[in-house]
């Protein structure tokens, strides 16, 4: 699916990503973990487009995306999460949700004078899944509420059903469990495992080392933006070098 | 070819005049991190102050009048400050330019009330300038010259040497970090207006001197002071200085090729044609 | 009789104007500052056309494409900057624009000004008398007010809000955020061309003074204070402020008064925007959405 060669980015004089080479095929949730400051955001920057690499290439599908920019990026099908949640705060989180699916007919000027039909129809089959998935996460009592109102967590919830909503090929979850209870934490994993099912394949930067062995068939570590070890979530736990990339920091 | 040397000088000294227009707005910006749309009319203020401590029933000469001009001016910035930008510190960016721009608008029309929009001067007659090489060069564009000088020179000292300084420069690179530090940030905020404001009613005084004095000089500067800002990176208060000159130069050079009427909009053509060139300078992270 | 018609049609002529700019700063969450721009540019292209003996059909449809173009010749270098810049820009288009029809007198006329415009002739009914040209402004705020608002509440409606709320992640969702700001940038431009050419028409002789900034703060104010990124904010806002800007000139006050009153009553507004701006930013009516507490 994604294929990541020779990647490369500085900031200044600073290597926030140095040479890094990696591949997500067919392990559905994949992670990425490693010390603050390793590169692991600027990794997921560099896939979605925010930033452009110096070096390196990155292929989508087969597709080539390094470099583009990230609403071309999002319509390759991928979409991402964020550290910070981005939610649209003035807006509802019904709205929020149906500003998901992509190529929207209705989001076409001249669509909105001579498509008016399958504008409603469209309308009418996003509005329900919004619903489904609102649902699901848990929200519907807050449906009709500006996101801003909403709690942290709640806003997480939130970023995680627009993703789901935009039906991606890809999600690229950055820190999805930062700064919420354990409870939610679990919630989250449910759902993630749930969208797993249905085929999504995720790619999760993460602090919490309890989520990465559950959730993780494969991990990724990243330390001063190079790829140090890869594995399943048990080995790479043990990998002296792992173990040294956070101790030593 | 005198014709040249002489529209270089002009270009020059307009320079001087919009470097320090600039100075002053890219130092606010740097340190409130916003654009202030009202700077021009802390310009205007600054040259009507002047003019009043200059007039019935002051009477003040120059040199005297010169200092409470400025303390004036400088009592407008912080009280710009004060009242409609503090409040609004925390406030969306659309909200606090809109109000920015009332301000501007506020003052722009307080000035007309008080003096009407009628062209206005300092009295002082054009005594016929000195010929240096072919150029010629009045006492007061000597003024000029040599008010721009000390201006720069001392805010160079001021940035550089001393520990307000420090601080103005550290609040500007980052006003979380600097407050958590310990830095006075609010103490630097205000020396940046102090300095903006000196800096904006100097060079107000300085243009009214060099051309006249009208209630709505200070918009067309802005945009001419934010051009100038452009040109040398936002925030970068040598780069302003530069920038200054290069509008100045461009004007008056540009006006032998294209029609007076359109001096004006010279600095405003430079900024598109670096948007359109170099966007990537300029496209400041969405926060 | 005639007082109250001339301030409903300058009321209505401005609801289209503020209408335009809602779409741009209200919805979008573009900082245009130079909007009178293109409220000049339709004025100037009608009545130019229309005193050559063009009709008015085809002079309205020409002056609405000329707003249009310029908006779109301003907005693609400058679109792709943060928030202050591209005010600045606007608000030196917004000079520039006066300059120019200041300054190309062999076209305008300069400061002359065009005298004379002709009553538009629409569908071969002339809209000569005070209560026709309500009418015909009338009919064009209901067309523009529709229009709008299909715009407004369409999927379109909804990215250009995500937008002002954050680009980023809008532009993440797989929106091109340069496209969509285009668009509503030309839409805007172009209505507020039609408000430049109704008002044309209207007042029959135009000039350069009368699209300076103080227009633009006075629709920005009218936007604002109805409440921006609402749809009868714009209508609110036109109805408060045109009353009170129209009904001052027709107070009967001795000459030497006006020196004063008009910077006054400009200072008015800029004080007024100020004090919006602190203390109710949303304006008068708020946006829709409930905003109660919404806990844990």
């Amino acid at each position: 699916m994604l294929e990541i060669k020779g990647l490369s980015k500085s900031f200044g004089g600073i290597h926030a990503v140095s040479n890094c080479s990696l591949g997500l095929k067919d392990y559905v949730i994949t992670g990425l973990i490693g010390p603050n400051g390793s590169g692991k955001t600027t990794l997921f920057n560099l896939i979605t487009g925010s930033i452009p690499p110096d070096k390196g290439e990155i292929y989508f599908r087969g597709n080539r995306i390094d470099g583009h920019l990230p609403y071309k990026v999002a319509q390759h099908g991928i979409i991402r999460t964020f550290q910070l949640t981005r939610i649209f705060p003035k807006m509802t989180v019904l709205e929020n949700m149906l500003l998901a699916p992509l190529h929207q007919t209705g989001e076409i000027l001249w669509s909105l004078w001579v498509k008016r039909r399958r504008i409603r129809d469209e309308e009418k089959a996003y509005r329900e899944r919004a619903l489904g998935l609102i649902e699901t996460v848990g929200l519907s009592h807050l449906k009709d509420q500006f996101a801003e109102n909403l709690s942290y967590g709640q806003q997480k919830l939130l970023e995680l059903g627009r993703a789901f909503m935009a039906d991606p090929k890809m999600i690229l979850l950055d820190e999805p469990t930062a700064g919420i209870n354990p409870s939610l934490i679990r919630k989250i994993m449910e759902l993630i495992l749930k969208m797993k099912e249905s085929g999504k394949i995720f790619f999760i930067i993460e602090h919490n080392m309890g989520v990465i062995i559950e959730l993780c068939d494969w991990v990724f570590v990243l330390d001063n933006g190079e790829k140090i070890a890869e594995g399943k979530p048990k080995e790479i736990q043990n990998d002296p070098r792992v173990i040294e990339a956070y101790l030593g920091v | 070819m005198d014709f040249l040397f002489q529209s270089i000088l002009n270009g020059i000294l307009a320079g001087c005049i919009y470097a320090l227009f600039a100075m002053g707005l890219t130092l606010i910006y740097g340190v409130l991190n916003f654009v202030n749309f009202a700077h021009g009319e802390l310009i205007m203020w600054g040259a009507y102050f002047l003019y009043f401590l200059m007039g019935k029933p002051f009477g003040l000469p120059l040199p005297i009048a010169l200092i409470p001009a400025l303390l004036l001016t400088i009592l407008l910035g912080i009280g710009m400050d004060r009242f409609v930008f503090k409040p609004l510190r925390t406030a969306n960016r659309l909200t606090l330019l809109i109000a920015a721009l009332g301000l501007s608008f506020l003052l722009r029309n307080g000035a007309q009330f008080l003096w009407g929009a009628e062209l206005r001067t300092y009295g002082f007659e054009i005594k016929r300038g000195l010929r240096i090489l072919g150029i010629s060069i009045t006492l007061n564009q000597v003024a000029i010259i040599l008010t721009s000088i000390v201006c720069i020179v001392f805010v160079y000292l001021l940035f550089h040497r001393s520990r307000l300084g420090k601080s103005m420069r550290a609040v500007s690179d980052n006003l979380e970090l600097a407050r958590v530090v310990g830095v006075d940030s609010k103490h630097a905020i205000q020396f940046a207006w102090v300095i903006a404001s000196v800096l904006a009613g100097v060079s107000g005084i300085l243009l009214a001197l060099d051309t006249n004095l009208q209630p709505g000089m200070g918009l067309i500067n802005l945009v001419k002071a934010f051009a100038a800002t452009l040109l040398g990176g936002v925030g970068n208060i040598w780069g302003a200085l530069l920038g200054g000159i290069v509008i100045g130069l461009a004007e008056n050079l540009g006006v032998l090729v294209i029609s007076p009427g359109y001096k004006d909009a010279i600095a405003f053509g430079i900024m598109v044609l670096m948007l359109l060139i170099r966007p990537s300078a300029l496209l400041g992270r969405q926060e | 009789m005639d007082l109250f018609l001339h301030l409903c049609v300058m009321i209505i002529i401005y609801i289209i104007f503020a209408m335009s700019l809602n779409l741009e700063v209200g919805y979008t969450g573009l900082f245009n500052f130079g909007h009178i721009a293109f409220f000049g540019i339709g004025a100037y292209t009608s009545a130019l056309l229309t005193l050559q003996q063009v009709p008015f059909e085809l002079s309205l449809l020409i002056a609405l494409a000329m707003a249009g173009i310029w908006g779109f010749l301003l907005s693609i270098p400058s679109l792709r900057l943060r928030g202050d810049y591209f005010g600045i820009v606007t608000l030196g288009f917004g000079e520039i624009i006066r300059m120019v029809f200041q300054n190309e007198v062999w076209l305008t006329k300069g400061p002359m000004g065009l005298p004379g415009i002709p009553k538009p002739i629409l569908f071969s009914y002339r809209f000569a008398t005070l209560p026709q040209y309500l009418l015909l402004t009338l009919g064009f705020a209901a067309l523009t007010f529709l229009i709008l608002r299909i715009i407004l509440r369409s999927p379109f409606g909804r990215v250009l809000r995500a937008i002002r709320e954050d680009e980023v992640a809008a532009e993440a969702l797989g929106k091109n955020v340069f496209f969509f700001r285009i668009k509503s940038f030309v839409i805007g431009s172009l209505f507020a061309g039609l408000a430049g050419t109704l008002w044309g028409h209207y007042t029959t002789f135009i000039s350069p003074g009368d699209f300076t900034l103080l227009e633009t703060i006075l629709v920005l104010l009218i936007v604002v204070l109805g409440g921006k990124g609402t749809e009868w904010g714009p209508v609110l806002g036109a109805f408060v402020l045109i009353f009170f800007q129209e009904s001052l000139r027709f107070l009967r006050l001795p000459a030497e008064w006006t020196r004063y009153l008009a910077p006054l009553q400009q200072m008015i507004f800029g004080g007024l925007l100020i004090v919006l701006m602190i203390f109710r930013p949303e304006g008068l009516l708020k946006e829709k959405g409930r905003v109660s507490n919404a806990g844990n």
